[in-house]
């Protein structure tokens, strides 16, 4: 009888240089280090049932990864996933579960929207956040963005606008004492891919270092404050509460 | 710009007069700055930064000045080839399990790296903190083979060590190798500090006993070592026994350039110096912590070596020689290490490794037994064999009942009975065309056939033999389905020290490719039979740096300094900046490599004891020029190569009371379509 479940989990520290390829076996060697029944494909070649709605790039930090897996047998997921969640490297961590009932909808369609946040150096803190507010409310404004992609393959342009759903630049302390600048957005997930990057490359003139740290924050519906999470139902606000955060 | 970082550059690389404090044991030390902050922006900019950040499953990360001895174990080559090396697993471990040692991990950063490091100032680091190579009090390198020489100098140097020992002081680690290239370790005689032959468990526990010791007798709280301090290290490394310590020797030569002898110059230290051979296998019961990497390695799975050694006496096979004797592992070890491993790594893969697998003398009952245990599961094993005979296609039936019945690999080496007769590999075309029959029947698709050209006495006729084994091989397959396959591995042979070829004269690339275009040109007619081959020019630098003396030393560091890393990798093409270095060093190919020894010559590795007589080595030989063969002495009477006698065992093997197996020569293992490269090759050797 297998059951499927929906986890959150994190990819931060050394885990954000795990490529994409990399990510399944060390999935499946958590799944099998934490003896948990995982259900396996059909086949001469058979890979555990973990499956992931899309790929991170390697070196961004994330609280948002998603991925459903589905087990053989049942498990006790109090205890089980607490026991995966260890098995897994230190980085990676599961923050939440959903048991998928029957007849829900894909996991895809409840990520609809993403909230990322780019981070910045604490340097030019005040500066930097007045001019990302501008530049962000002139994007907001206007009816279409273009960017230059470039790849190996050849450069691509991309319109980042009607990806962008909303969009805060703030300034916040960090424990050192500085101040740094913090953007967040939420993007849709539907239509074309649009990268903290490309959202980057519209924001710059030339004048705007690239950030030092990007993070997929959370996915799931964008609402009037910021995101509501796929699974928790929590939200995520778009401006942060930066005396709260500083305490 | 707005936002941008500062000045991303490393902490500063102390002046070596100020590294002593770094180095005191335990409380007294002042821990060396991490890295990490300094790598980790810069990772994005680099290819498979995933092999730079540590942090894997059962790594051991220790505070520094928790331990009173430091190492720092290297395999100088990447991540994805060093990470799966069962001897550096093994000394890991064991290090680690000593309350007063530590030890992490170093291994060789691809080029797009080093440029970032040397940009920024970055030293070669460890994985577990990326702490700096200088910091540690020994830098314990690895050679499986000789294609790491110039990464090993290159680490040294990005390590901001001073490359040649002579520069070194007690501010600056121990520089120690082992590993079979360091059965010859002249080339680098003036780069290593000491040399470890054989088995590396004892002797490893020993070196951390004496540096404990030094350390606390020179190094203790505040206390200034004294001029002869490092001196005096060197004598107590000299004093363990196994420990090779090329400053205290030295090469005396012939006006024609012949080496007359190697000697001693030191009082107190031996005339030759013994390998080390770790008798009972079942004291050391490791890998029990296998590290699971986080990204891709050239080996993926939790490996358990069965035995030790090998006593077929392949003439040309340096392994074999300087392993002896065999030791197995109890059946009942082997389990329970590949359970307890399993389940604590999650590894869905197990190899059982040795140097000839199917020869352990239970080998039929320990693979039945684990493919009972892991049937109908996702484990799969698998046995680096390469026997030609049923046997070992009944045994890969067994171990692959969870999988598919894809490919076998068979080496039988060479083309003609008479050379395969020279070469000792006791094979019959007969044997060989039995075990394809077998195999096909049996539903495999595909067996890889390995062989060498270039070897001692060989004709063009013996290379055409490759081609039509290859050939009548392939149309066995073919009657059991059109789409089944057979491929030639064919390889330039290199000659080894320690070998019964010590002495003959390599053959040159030119003679090489000339060879393999003979076998190109034979099979052409035949389209679903397909030749791999090395690129000939692989074995040049690999066979002089393997029969080298000290003179070819300059050329090592000149290479490196015109640029050469890697060597062996095909991305790196490294033979053109080889070439001018011996043309500037004066380094002579036919001297060192082309040309054949006689009986009275001295050798670079006489001073050096693999445990067989050099008398017997040569009686070998001129039995191989006869073509006289010689039984594998597990099996039958001892013929006094010289190993066993000194050592408390003979073979030690059949655990289970009686031989379990057909006492037939040779076998398999599946694995990738591709020709494996150098660096791939010795990958998962201890
Ligand atoms: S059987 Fe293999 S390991 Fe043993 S001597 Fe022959 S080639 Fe070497």
């Amino acid at each position: 009888m297998s059951q499927r479940y929906r986890i959150r989990w994190t990819k931060e520290g050394r885990t954000r240089y795990i490529s994409a390829r990399d990510l399944t076996s060390v999935w499946e060697r958590a799944l099998r280090r934490a003896d948990l029944p995982i259900a396996y494909s059909e086949g001469f070649t058979p890979h555990a049932k973990v499956s992931f709605p899309d790929a991170l790039p390697v070196s961004y930090g994330s609280t948002g990864e998603y991925a459903e897996l589905t087990f053989a047998a049942p498990i006790t997921p109090e205890r089980d996933i607490a026991r995966l969640s260890s098995s897994l490297p230190d980085g990676m961590d599961i923050l939440t579960y959903l048991k998928v009932p029957d007849g829900a909808p894909k996991l895809a369609r409840m990520l609809r929207a993403t909230l990322w946040e780019l981070i910045w150096p604490p340097v030019d803190a005040t500066e930097l956040t007045e001019l990302l507010h501008r530049r962000s409310d002139e994007l907001m404004a206007s009816d279409a963005a273009e960017v230059i992609r470039h790849r190996p393959d050849g450069d691509r342009t991309i319109d980042v606008r009607p990806a962008m759903l909303a969009i805060a630049a703030s300034t916040h302390p960090t424990a050192g004492g500085d101040a740094r600048t913090v953007l967040r957005a939420v993007l849709r997930n539907d239509g074309p891919t649009v990268r903290p990057t490309d959202l980057h490359a519209a924001l710059t003139r030339g004048d705007i270092a690239e950030p030092a740290l990007n993070r997929r924050v959370a996915q799931g519906e964008h609402v009037p404050e910021g995101l509501r999470e796929a699974l928790s139902g929590t939200v995520d606000p778009l401006v942060l509460d930066v005396d709260a955060e500083a305490a | 710009m707005l936002g941008t970082v500062p000045d991303r550059r490393a902490p500063a690389v102390p002046p070596r007069s100020r590294r002593l404090d770094h180095r005191r044991p335990g409380a007294a030390a002042v821990t060396p700055t991490s890295y990490w902050e300094t790598i980790d922006p810069l990772l994005s900019q680099v290819r498979k930064p995933a092999q730079y950040v540590g942090g894997e499953h059962n790594q051991v990360a220790s505070d520094w000045d928790a331990a009173d001895t430091r190492w720092l174990l290297c395999y100088p080559d990447t991540y994805e080839v060093g990470q799966p090396n069962q001897g550096i697993q093994i000394l890991y471990e064991i290090l680690n399990e000593r309350a007063t040692a530590l030890a992490e991990r170093a291994y060789a950063p691809w080029v797009d790296m080093e440029a970032l490091q040397r940009e920024h100032g970055i030293p070669a680091f460890s994985l577990e903190h990326h702490r700096p190579l200088w910091a540690f009090d020994v830098f314990a390198v690895t050679l499986p083979h000789e294609l790491g020489h110039t990464n090993l100098l290159n680490l040294l140097d990005l390590g901001s060590v001073p490359i040649r020992s002579a520069g070194r002081s007690v501010e600056d680690p121990i520089v120690l190798v082992g590993g079979h290239a360091a059965y010859n370790p002249e080339p680098l005689a003036p780069f290593i500090d000491a040399a470890v032959m054989g088995d590396g468990e004892e002797v490893t526990l020993e070196v951390d006993d004496a540096i404990r010791t030094w350390k606390r007798i020179h190094l203790g709280d505040g206390q200034s070592p004294g001029p002869d301090a490092r001196g005096d290290l060197l004598k107590r490394l000299a004093a363990v026994e196994g420990v090779y310590v090329p400053a205290f020797y030295e090469p005396r030569y012939y006006d024609d350039g012949r080496l007359r002898q190697t000697v001693s110059v030191e009082p107190g230290v031996p005339s030759r110096v013994p390998k080390r051979t770790v008798q009972d296998l079942e004291q050391w019961a490791y890998p029990r912590k296998q590290i699971v990497p986080m990204t891709e390695t050239v080996h993926e799975r939790f490996s358990v070596e069965i035995f030790r050694g090998c006593t077929r006496g392949c003439r040309f096979c340096q392994a074999g020689m300087i392993t002896r004797p065999v030791r197995e592992r109890r059946p009942e070890t082997i389990q329970k290490l590949v359970e307890d491993g399993v389940r604590d790594t999650g590894f869905n893969e197990v190899g059982l490794l040795s140097l000839s697998s199917a020869d352990h003398s239970a080998i039929g009952s320990v693979a039945r037994d684990l493919a009972d245990t892991y049937e109908g599961t996702t484990t799969s094993l698998s046995l680096p064999s390469t026997r030609v005979d049923a046997f070992n296609v009944t045994l890969s039936n067994e171990l692959a009942r969870n999988g598919r019945r894809t490919g076998l690999t068979f080496a039988p080496e060479a083309g003609s009975e008479r050379m395969r007769a020279v070469i000792n590999k006791m094979v019959s075309e007969a044997d060989l065309l039995r075990t394809a029959e077998t195999s096909f029947s049996e539903g495999w698709r595909h067996i890889k056939l390995y062989f060498m050209v270039g070897l001692p006495t060989e004709q063009d006729e013996d290379v055409l033999a490759i081609a039509d084994l290859g050939i009548k091989a392939y149309e066995i397959a073919r009657k059991y389905g059109k789409a089944n396959k057979v491929t030639l591995s064919v390889g330039g042979f290199v000659p080894k020290p320690h070998t019964p070829f010590q002495w003959v004269a390599q053959d040159p690339p030119e003679e090489i490719r000339r060879k393999l275009s003979l076998i190109r040109h034979a099979i052409k007619a035949h389209g679903g039979l397909k030749l791999r081959t090395n690129d000939p020019e692989e074995g040049v630098i690999e066979g002089l740096l393997a029969r080298g003396d000290r003179r070819v030393a300059p050329a090592v560091e000149r290479a490196w300094e015109l640029g050469a890393r890697f060597d062996g990798w095909h991305e790196m093409p490294t033979l053109e900046t080889w070439m001018q270095a011996l043309a500037e060093t004066g380094v002579d190919l036919d001297w060192f490599s082309y040309r054949e020894r006689d009986e009275n010559e001295a050798l670079p590795w006489d001073h050096l004891d693999s445990g067989l007589e050099k008398s017997w080595l040569w009686e070998d030989w001129q039995d191989s020029l006869t073509e006289k063969d010689l039984d594998d002495c597990r099996w039958s009477a001892c013929y006094d190569c010289g190993v066993c006698p000194g050592l408390s065992i003979d073979h030690d093997t059949g655990y289970t009371g009686g031989f379990q197996l057909p006492v037939l020569p040779q076998g398999l293992g599946g694995g990738s379509e591709d020709l494996p490269t150098a660096p791939e090759r010795y990958a998962s050797g201890s």
